[in-house]
């Protein structure tokens, strides 16, 4: 499995790391389009997600969104520096931006997200 | 997230879209939030844009999404006020002499795309609707960033809230919010929440009090009813819509997905998440 950052439609990224865990982030255009963020609720570490359905919740000014897990598995860790830090998510959203790791039920799951080329055309048509 | 709506294919633009609006018998907080969630549903359903317009039995203070409890029960002049937590965001409101609407918007449709566009377009249809009866009203732009976090929405200046320029006797001169609303992007639908004050809150005082609509309203200018009449239209005629008036309530009182959200709300778990 490549280990490049895979994305759903709903704008959450996804990448494979060396110990099997998936770290789960917010797409940088996600966090343009958002806008002057204000609060963001994350899911528990032991806590299951399920690809497609919510495991938190970011608030901007004037809207309240829900983030959808790319993947199904368990969550490892999560950044809890983050909701302090929302500034974090504008500056580093591939990096010290990211918001949960999941061991995944399988990895195969992965392939189902789209590459980096897909993403850019479908960013490219909002 | 849903930034940009679903894969739904949207409408022919040479067909005009259903804009149906309800008028709902003023109910309760949990009621209210559930019956606005069961249209958000209906509007995905559908792939139209539906809107009710409601009232509050008993007056009822809602908090915004992250607002923390609290500051809701540390607010003595608050203490007696029964309290909802909504699913969209903003600062908390003191319902009871405003109208609040909800308004449903599938992915498919332009409105539903990034936040400010949603926005733009039922504030500024009452924009226009308040100029041309003579009242200077316009949306802000640029906020501070410190009023956006004051416990009252209608103390905050966020982009987009509706603010009316008027000078009277007993009021401060200046400008005052009469409009504010927030969003709650639901995956293949927008749900956008608004209040429109209508009047001054009797039962409230201090830094929550706030003038309504009718406060400000110049005289000749026509009532209440027909710039919310006026309103709707405009909207309509933005949406590029066919207003459509519904008769009787949104929904009916046995509807078991309602019940079922209404008793989500009315619990402590979701109003005291945070």
């Amino acid at each position: 499995m490549e280990k490049s950052r895979r994305y759903a439609k709903s704008h959450e990224w996804a990448r494979l790391e060396d110990d099997g865990s998936v770290t789960v982030g917010i797409s940088a255009y996600a966090v343009e389009a958002l806008t002057d963020l204000v609060f963001m609720q994350l899911p528990d570490v032991g806590a299951t997600v399920t690809a497609g359905e919510s495991f938190g919740e970011i608030e901007s000014v004037k809207a309240v969104s829900d983030l959808y897990a790319p993947i199904s598995g368990t969550v490892v860790a999560a950044n809890t520096d983050l909701p302090s830090q929302l500034e974090t998510l504008g500056s580093d959203p591939y990096g010290s931006g990211w918001v949960v790791r999941v061991q995944p039920d399988s990895v195969e799951q992965l392939e189902a997200l789209m590459d980096q080329e897909a993403y850019d055309k479908l960013i490219g048509g909002e | 997230m849903n930034l940009s709506g679903s894969s739904k294919s949207s409408p022919n633009k040479k067909q005009r879209i259903g804009f149906s609006v309800w008028r709902d018998p003023p109910a309760s907080g949990g009621w209210n939030m559930a019956a606005d969630e069961a249209i958000a549903r209906r509007s995905e359903e559908t792939n139209s844009v539906l809107m009710r317009l409601y009232g509050w039995h008993p007056h009822t203070v809602s908090l915004g999404s992250f607002q923390r409890y609290v500051d809701f029960s540390e607010t003595p002049e608050l203490s007696h006020w029964p309290v909802v937590r909504r699913p969209s965001g903003g600062g908390a409101i003191i319902h009871g002499t405003d109208l609040t609407y909800g308004l449903a918007v599938p992915g498919s449709h332009d409105w539903s795309r990034g936040t400010e566009k949603l926005y733009a377009a039922v504030h500024g249809a009452l924009v226009e609707e308040l100029s041309e009866r003579h009242l200077s009203a316009y949306m802000v732009e640029a906020p501070g960033r410190e009023t956006e976090q004051n416990f009252y929405c209608f103390n905050r200046r966020a982009f987009g809230d509706l603010v009316v320029e008027h000078a009277a006797a007993g009021s401060s001169h200046g400008n005052h919010k009469i409009l504010g609303s927030a969003q709650r992007r639901l995956s293949g639908v927008v749900l956008q929440h608004g209040s429109l004050l209508l009047h001054r809150n009797p039962h409230i005082q201090g830094v929550g009090s706030h003038l309504g609509l009718g406060d400000v309203l110049p005289a000749g200018s026509g009532s209440v009813n027909e710039v919310v009449d006026g309103w709707l239209q405009r909207l309509a005629d933005r949406l590029h819509g066919e207003l459509i008036a519904e008769t009787g309530p949104s929904y009916v009182k046995e509807n078991k997905d309602i019940i079922t959200r209404t008793e989500r709300y009315e619990s402590t778990a979701w109003l005291q998440r945070r």
